[in-house]
């Protein structure tokens, strides 16, 4: 198949040309769902993924493309990305998101039931040995942040996946690996940054969230709310990272736990990546994995309800053991809570044997 | 090429059911160069009352000639002008017909013609503007600007025949208006500067005539955009319920809207220097249910078929209040203030119609206004025609034998607004 205006090969499937960026026939009735962003994603083969996410190829920038109809009316969707007729915002084709580049890791994201659009992003980097979970939430109450989560997520997994990882012993790799979440998270702010527009009172921000299981070791690093938790089969469950957020402060005051994170103030976030960001040097923290469990990095869709890391154990046991129908499950279950935020749920699968 | 920003400020958050957005956008223009400098060329035309009013006293027409002169002082290079006398039909002062270029020997020609202005006939206003249009159309200018002096009521033509001048020539030229003594009629002259997208002012000593045409002059040159326009967008199903700009001064635009196409609304807004304008706007649109989002209004400028710049007003149905109830404070100060040029118009006219309670209660709110928004000019001018007693409840007395030219400094002052505080 060809691109009928460049001539170029084209995949069955895809929306645009990647050669010229004209728009397929076959895929334009559909076109209204896809994005840039999940495009690649569609008709592929999990092996045809797996490869991609180790190459690591940077997809065109959405301003690139011709705009879909707006969704609500059919209208044309002007530069701002707001329709010219009924005012809905452009969909950014991230209401409901999912991958699955390896049999044990899966990640979904989205929308929930309230936000009137998903503005968490994901992105994962699987390579010979280890795996990279990314979640960046973009804050809603500062403009275009959903295009600062995803640039974040990108540019954090882009650096990571570009690394040369030691072959040495588990401190080698994990000292490796403390240093290069840091660079991750400076990846991601200036990537974040990239995305304010002159003058903008509220630039776009978002958190930061990576962890990445090498083995055995397990590395995570954070700035923001959103989570990483480290759920083994036996032994302790533990949340990796430290929330950079109001109600995490009132906790080392010595508040409950519970009553802090019913005030009304608890995810106002201390800290985040963007334009006006004061500090993006996160903390990092390492556990070694005695034996097989989940790492699961999410967004505060998730957690919000089910905060506790033995609680959230559970929860994610209960589920069917399948990681991608896991993480759908999980998705669901915060729906059926309330959905009041963007939901992102990213799972590997460590230390089965064979 | 002149820089243009535009910002919003609202609360996009609404409760569940709310059905109306009110934002503020403020307009900013840098470096916009000269007037005539792109292209088009200016025009300017002076239109000095000389009824026989003005020799009364002398003192009136002698400002009139200097304040006249001042200002072709200030006339570029290059700029297309005339100098009308206003007398019982209009006359050409200076040239004979039509306009000339400004340059050192018309300036100084110009200044002789009118140091021999004398006072004589009546007040026709509309037939002063007609026959500015007149010159006007004889100079190839794009940008053309008016100065407009008075000291009478418009005697010397019925009220249809102004109308109708003023209807012949609105989006023709932009027209600066002053009136002169305690003798003329702030509506009246507010009415012609609406509508010709200028400044109304009242000049109480005649010995400040020529500093103020001077500075009327000076800021026309500065404007070197001569025209944009002021475009509005709501989405279909919605209803525009009003556009006004409210800083410099307050201005309802919605008489001057030009639809151009269902969901677009045009509203000239004239020529533009280095300056900023705030616009109020406010959209009704359907309510929706919480959690959903949806953009009210696309509020651009347009100059040249371009538009130069965008501030987006946007709604977000909500359940949490404490995003709900935020009041925004630029919102709530133009409101305020729009409402304050509203109450002390409608005070003094019933002041003027002898209904004391309704004024005291117009001027008392309009005292309150005052105090709540900052307007510390509009404060001390109230002070001149009331004694407030408390401003925080707005209870005020009238004053007995307030002199007129207070009274009309209240009134053609109460359009001008103070910008928001800085938050601290």
């Amino acid at each position: 198949m060809t691109c009928p205006a460049c001539k170029e090969p084209v995949a069955g499937g895809d929306a645009f040309c990647e050669s010229c960026g004209a728009e397929l026939p076959a895929a334009a009735t559909d076109r209204a769902t896809l994005t840039p962003a999940t495009r690649p994603e569609v008709a592929q083969s999990a092996a045809e993924r797996s490869a991609r996410t180790q190459l690591i190829t940077l997809h065109a920038e959405p301003d690139e493309l011709p705009a879909p109809p707006c969704k609500s009316c059919g209208g044309v969707v002007g530069d701002d990305g707001w329709c010219t007729v009924c005012g809905a915002r452009a969909s950014n084709g991230r209401e409901h998101v999912t991958e699955q580049p390896t049999p044990t890791v899966a990640a979904v994201s989205d929308k929930g039931r309230i936000h009137p659009r998903n503005e968490d992003a994901f992105a994962i980097a699987v390579k010979d040995g280890w795996t990279a979970l990314v979640v960046c939430d973009g804050v809603t109450t500062a403009t275009d942040s959903d295009a600062a989560a995803y640039a974040a997520a990108q540019a954090a997994r882009n650096l990571l996946a570009a690394t040369e990882r030691p072959a040495g012993s588990a401190d080698d790799r994990e000292q490796h690996w403390c240093l290069q979440v840091k660079a991750a998270a400076l990846a991601a702010d200036e990537a974040a940054e990239t995305t304010a527009s002159k003058g903008d009172a509220n630039p776009p921000s978002c958190t930061f969230v990576v962890a990445i299981t090498d083995g055995e070791v397990i590395v995570a690093a954070s700035v923001g709310d959103s989570r990483a938790y480290w759920l083994p089969d036996d032994g302790a469950a533990q949340q990796l990272t430290v929330d950079d957020s109001w109600a995490t402060e009132q906790i080392n005051a010595g508040v409950p736990r519970d009553e802090a994170e019913a005030d009304p103030k608890a995810h106002a976030i201390t800290r985040w990546l963007g334009i006006d960001s004061p500090d993006v040097d996160p903390a990092t923290m390492t556990v070694t994995a005695k034996g097989p469990g989940w790492l699961l990095v999410c967004s505060d869709g998730l957690w919000n309800y089910c905060s506790d890391a033995a609680e959230l154990r559970d929860l994610v046991n209960a589920q069917p053991a399948e990681p991608l129908a896991r993480a759908e499950a999980l998705v669901d279950w915060a729906n059926q809570q309330g959905g009041h935020d963007n939901i992102t749920v990213t799972l590997a699968r460590i230390g089965d044997t064979g | 090429m002149a820089d243009w920003t535009a910002q919003v400020f609202q609360n996009e958050y609404l409760p569940d059911g709310a059905t109306d957005v009110h934002a503020i956008v403020t307009v900013t223009s840098q470096g916009t160069g000269q007037a005539g400098e792109t292209g088009g060329g200016a025009a300017e035309a002076i239109i000095i009352d000389c009824s026989g009013s003005m020799g009364a006293p002398r003192s009136k027409i002698i400002a009139a000639r200097q304040a006249a002169a001042a200002a072709i002082d200030e006339i570029a290079d290059g700029t297309w002008f005339a100098v009308i006398a206003g007398v019982g039909l209009a006359q050409a002062v200076y040239p004979q017909t039509g306009m000339v270029q400004a340059s050192e020997r018309t300036r100084a020609v110009a200044s002789a013609a009118v140091s021999q202005l004398t006072p004589q006939g009546g007040t026709a206003i509309g037939q002063w503007l007609l026959t500015g249009f007149e010159a006007f159309r004889a100079a190839p200018a794009a940008q053309r600007h008016a100065i407009l002096l008075t000291d009478g009521k418009n005697e010397g033509e019925s009220a249809q025949q102004l109308q109708g001048a003023i209807d012949a020539v609105t989006g023709q030229f932009q027209c600066d208006c002053r009136g002169v003594g305690a003798d003329w009629d702030v509506n009246e002259l507010r009415g012609i500067a609406d509508a010709l997208l200028g400044t109304v002012d009242l000049i109480a000593d005649p010995a400040d005539m020529a500093a103020d045409f001077q500075a009327m002059m000076q800021t026309a040159m500065g404007r070197g955009v001569a025209d944009a326009k002021l475009k509005v967008w709501a989405p279909q199903g919605a209803e525009l319920l009003f556009v006004r700009q409210v800083a410099p001064t307050v201005a309802d635009l919605t008489d001057r809207r030009v639809n151009v196409t269902p969901l677009i609304t045009e509203y000239p807004t004239g020529a533009w220097g280095d300056e900023s304008r705030d616009y109020h706007v406010a959209v009704r649109v359907p309510a929706k249910t919480v959690g959903a989002e949806q953009l009210v209004a696309r509020v651009q400028i347009e100059v040249g078929g371009q538009v130069v710049t965008q501030g987006l007003v946007k709604a977000l149905w909500s359940d949490q209040t404490e995003l709900t109830t935020r009041i925004n404070p630029a919102v709530a100060h133009y409101t305020g203030q729009a409402e304050l040029a509203q109450v002390i118009q409608e005070g003094l006219a019933a002041k003027a119609s002898g209904d004391e309670d309704t004024a005291t209660f117009k001027l008392g709110r309009a005292a309150q206004l005052a105090a709540e928004t900052g307007n510390e000019d509009a404060t001390q001018k109230l002070k001149k025609v009331v004694d407030i007693e408390d401003p925080v409840t707005g209870t005020v007395r009238l004053k007995r034998d307030v002199a007129k030219l207070d009274e009309m400094a209240l009134d053609t002052a109460s359009t001008k607004t103070t910008r928001v505080r800085p938050s601290a």
